[in-house]
């Protein structure tokens, strides 16, 4: 634990990273596909001679700059604070293994963010054969930023033999290109590609329902048919790139989707299948209200039938965020570090040397090894440094809600399940091994017993204020 | 293959009269006003109607009345693949049923839909909204837990109440003096076969009235001249923006049984006492708070009688309201019947809050 604990009550710290970055794949992903989509566009009602579209064209690159330039690169700022905060030890390998890899990508950013700005103040202003060529130039930088960042993100789930080989021994850098087009490089990159262009189409309806079907009838409606056509190939292709994704990930990862198709059983992740069906559910409604609205009737295609189509987008993007990265549990980084950040190979050094004594942030414990104080002040570190990350004493995955009921036996029984990490234990799916001394171990329960029972509790039993009472009592 | 289907067409159109279906669909039309919005609840209610027979039809595999009902639902929520997802959308789309049920009570009430020539829609409509009730609190007890069983419990308080028959009615339900294996029993056949033989007539009858007499136009639109209102029609407009509609509906009640799906609590047991808090379902909220006040204001059979009566009364005036207001005239009538209507909706909500706030 070279770092200190982020603890973010109620929602936890894990959902910080996730809230902003569905919020800015929402944005990103359609900085990729929206830069294709404006330049095929412009190219189109040139080539077709549809002066009609461009002012409209205009507004829409306009509206892209704001969402984009504004929303989508503060948001992307944001995950940056919040995985360095919540998960410092993974943020800390992902740089040293790619930050050439990142300096690439901000080159990129730069070049797509000079691009979008210049394409739009320059409408009307340089030659149309220019202006196009700005917009590829955007276009191909997007895509870009694509293939790397996608890189990044996949190693996480399955980082390839290679690169685990030399993992830990301080020149993982070494396997840069092999971490980098790892097992799920391709088919998670077709898969984005889908994403990217069906939310082109999604965000050009929302800003072409504003087009007044009075004045403009004609025009609104040739639009929104156009974009609709966006979303095809996603709907067309998606289930075949899925399946392929599915099956380039390892076997139990994939075992995970199908942990809730028998059972609600809360505490054994049943929620990322009935999650997957939330995504399932969202993809199809989007092609029936597409079809409905905006195919059937482009122009009375209103603005509340647009926010109703991103709003799905929206949901079937954050199920499938967060499906993605459940698939990855126990890990951060698949077969190397836990979720908690502590690395899959140091766990023997930890068990024999201490979890504590690594511990540089957390306040040290004065007083008596065995006094209730200092045993519940270890168990609270044990419990921030290796439970925290991914739950909260009594708002999502609450430890307290998932232990009601259990005595200190229980308890113990399941942190020893945890701790020793059997090669059958079905823990082993997503949770990661409990690391610690057994006095560690054995605070980590007390804590655990005195947060669910309290005065009940075995170490309360102990305490002066208890003994007092029963004192008094007599 | 078009020149295939429209012979295929052709074909089956010459046996059943297929175009004279599309054309009366295609010549009803449906008024277009600023209170549209709420002529899309009945349909909203027809489509949860329909996904509670086909969930209910597949949990009819698995479920078992009697003493292995507890067994079997635990069996259908933790071991069988995607029982859990059925259930949960049978238990989401019956409450989501109830709200869009009463929603399009009182959006008929207040757009005067009620009036000549649709008295026996209402009253049909009436007819069905007890029927739905009575589904509500017959398939709540089918699991058999804790939870289930102190409800019915309690819930069944309300007709005990009634003077005299009372609990000759309460024994009915229960088979016998106590809530148990015999009640699961009694109204498995009550919410399988029963209320769906008396349901789906009236349904129908309900449906052909609507398609007879068409969707009332509110009084202010009558008041405008002919030329000034506006229709759109059945085929396909209306029936598109239904049908989507129901694909938003189908969303809400999947996300619903996907994120919040039901649990099973512990198995029902008679000897242990009720869990603190216990309460009949949402939509029966407000008769067992208005009982409870009674009850307390009137100590004894007084309280329950009178509450009971009130009750009656007022469902009676409710149901009878097409015989006092049902002349296309804004007067006196007109008015009174409004300030019942708000009533009504105001007593309905403020006691089911009321009763939620006191658990």
């Amino acid at each position: 634990m070279n770092y200190p604990v982020w603890d973010v009550p109620v929602i936890g710290s894990g959902w910080v990273i996730g809230i902003i970055a569905i919020y800015h794949t929402l944005i990103s992903q359609f900085a990729v596909g929206g830069g294709l989509y404006l330049v095929l566009v412009e190219q189109k009602a040139l080539r077709e001679g549809r002066a009609d579209w461009l002012p409209r064209l205009k507004q829409h690159s306009k509206f892209f700059l704001i969402v984009t330039g504004v929303f989508g690169a503060v948001s992307g700022v944001g995950i940056w604070f919040a995985i360095g905060l919540a998960n410092p030890e993974s943020t800390s390998t992902l740089i040293h293994n790619f930050v050439f890899g990142w300096a690439m990508e901000w080159v990129f950013f730069i070049v797509e963010l000079t691009a979008a700005a210049v394409y739009y103040y320059t409408w009307d202003r340089i030659p149309r054969k220019l202006h196009v060529q700005v917009g590829w130039l955007y276009a191909i930088a997007s895509f870009c930023t694509l293939v790397i960042i996608n890189g990044i993100l996949t190693f996480m789930l399955t980082p390839g033999d290679a690169w685990i080989e030399v993992a830990g021994t301080g020149n993982e850098s070494s396997r840069f290109w092999e971490a980098f087009f790892n097992p799920t490089y391709f088919p998670s990159l077709f898969l984005r590609i889908l994403i990217c262009i069906s939310l082109a189409g999604v965000w050009a309806l929302v800003s072409y329902s504003r087009i007044d079907e009075h004045t403009d009838k004609e025009t609104k409606a040739e639009l929104i048919t156009w974009s609709s056509k966006w979303l095809i190939p996603a709907f067309v292709l998606m289930p075949f790139f899925f399946v392929w994704y599915l099956f380039s990930i390892p076997e139990v990862n994939r075992g995970l989707l199908q942990l809730g198709i028998s059972t609600i059983g809360s505490g054994a992740f049943t929620q990322v299948t009935r999650i997957s069906l939330v995504m399932v559910m969202t993809t199809a409604t989007i092609v029936g209200v597409v079809y409905f609205f905006a195919r059937k009737s482009p122009q009375d295609f209103s603005f509340s039938h647009g926010v109703a189509v991103l709003m799905l987008a929206f949901l079937a993007n954050a199920s499938a965020e967060y499906v993605r990265e459940m698939m990855r549990k126990p890990y951060s980084i698949a077969r190397h570090m836990y979720s908690n950040g502590i690395r899959q190979a140091s766990v023997a050094k930890i068990n024999q040397d201490g979890y504590l004594t690594k511990s540089h942030w957390t306040r040290p414990a004065t007083g008596s090894e065995t006094s209730p104080d200092v045993v519940l002040a270890k168990g609270e570190a044990m419990f921030r440094g290796q439970c925290l990350a991914c739950h909260t004493a009594t708002g999502y995955r609450a430890i307290n809600k998932y232990l009601k009921g259990r005595e200190y036996a229980s308890i113990k029984m399941l942190v020893t399940t945890l701790h020793e990490y059997a090669e059958d234990s079905p823990y082993r799916k997503y949770m990661p091994q409990l690391a610690g001394k057994e006095d560690e171990i054995a605070a980590l329960v007390d804590y655990l017993d005195y947060s669910v029972n309290k005065e009940k509790s075995r170490i309360a039993q102990l305490m002066p204020t208890h003994k007092q009472e029963v004192v008094e009592l007599k | 293959m078009s020149k295939l289907m429209s012979s295929l067409y052709g074909w089956v159109d010459e046996r059943l009269g297929l175009e004279e279906l599309v054309k009366f669909a295609k010549k009803k039309t449906v008024p277009q006003h600023q209170h549209s919005f709420w002529y899309y609840w009945g349909g909203i209610s027809l489509f949860f109607f329909i996904v509670q027979s086909l969930t209910g039809l597949l949990l009819l595999v698995y479920y078992r009345p009697g003493p292995d009902a507890y067994e079997s639902v635990r069996q259908i929520t933790y071991e069988i693949q995607f029982g859990w997802l059925i259930r949960s959308a049978h238990a989401w789309s019956a409450n989501l049923m109830v709200a869009a049920v009463f929603i399009h009570m009182f959006s008929v009430y207040f757009m005067k839909a009620y009036r000549y020539p649709r008295e026996f829609g209402w009253w049909t409509g009436m007819v069905l909204l007890v029927l739905c009730l009575l589904f509500g609190f017959s398939g709540y007890l089918l699991p058999m837990d804790e939870l289930s069983y102190f409800a019915t419990k309690v819930g069944l308080e309300i007709p005990a109440a009634l003077p005299a028959v009372g609990p000759w009615i309460a024994n009915l339900f229960r088979g016998g003096l106590e809530v148990s294996e015999q009640t699961v029993q009694r109204f498995f056949a009550l919410h399988v076969v029963l209320l769906p033989m008396l349901f789906i007539p009236f349904l129908f009858i309900h449906l052909w009235l609507v398609q007879k007499h068409g969707n009332a136009t509110i009084p202010s639109e009558m008041e405008k001249p002919e030329y000034l209102r506006r229709s759109i029609p059945f085929f396909p407009n209306f029936l598109m923006k239904d049908l989507a509609l129901w694909l938003i509906a189908l969303n809400v009640m999947s996300l619903l049984a996907s994120i919040f799906p039901w649990e099973i609590g512990e198995p029902a047991d008679a000897l242990k006492p009720a869990p603190t808090g216990i309460h009949p379902e949402w939509y029966y909220m407000s008769a067992f708070q208005m009982l409870k006040v009674l009850g307390n204001v009137f100590p004894g059979a007084l309280g329950e009688g009178l509450g009971i009566t009130i009750f009656t009364l007022g469902l009676i005036l409710w149901f009878f309201i097409p015989l006092y207001d049902g002349k296309h005239e804004n007067g006196v009538k007109a008015r009174n019947a409004t300030y019942f209507g708000l009533l009504a909706l105001f007593i309905l909500i403020a006691t089911t809050a009321w009763g939620y706030m006191v658990l």
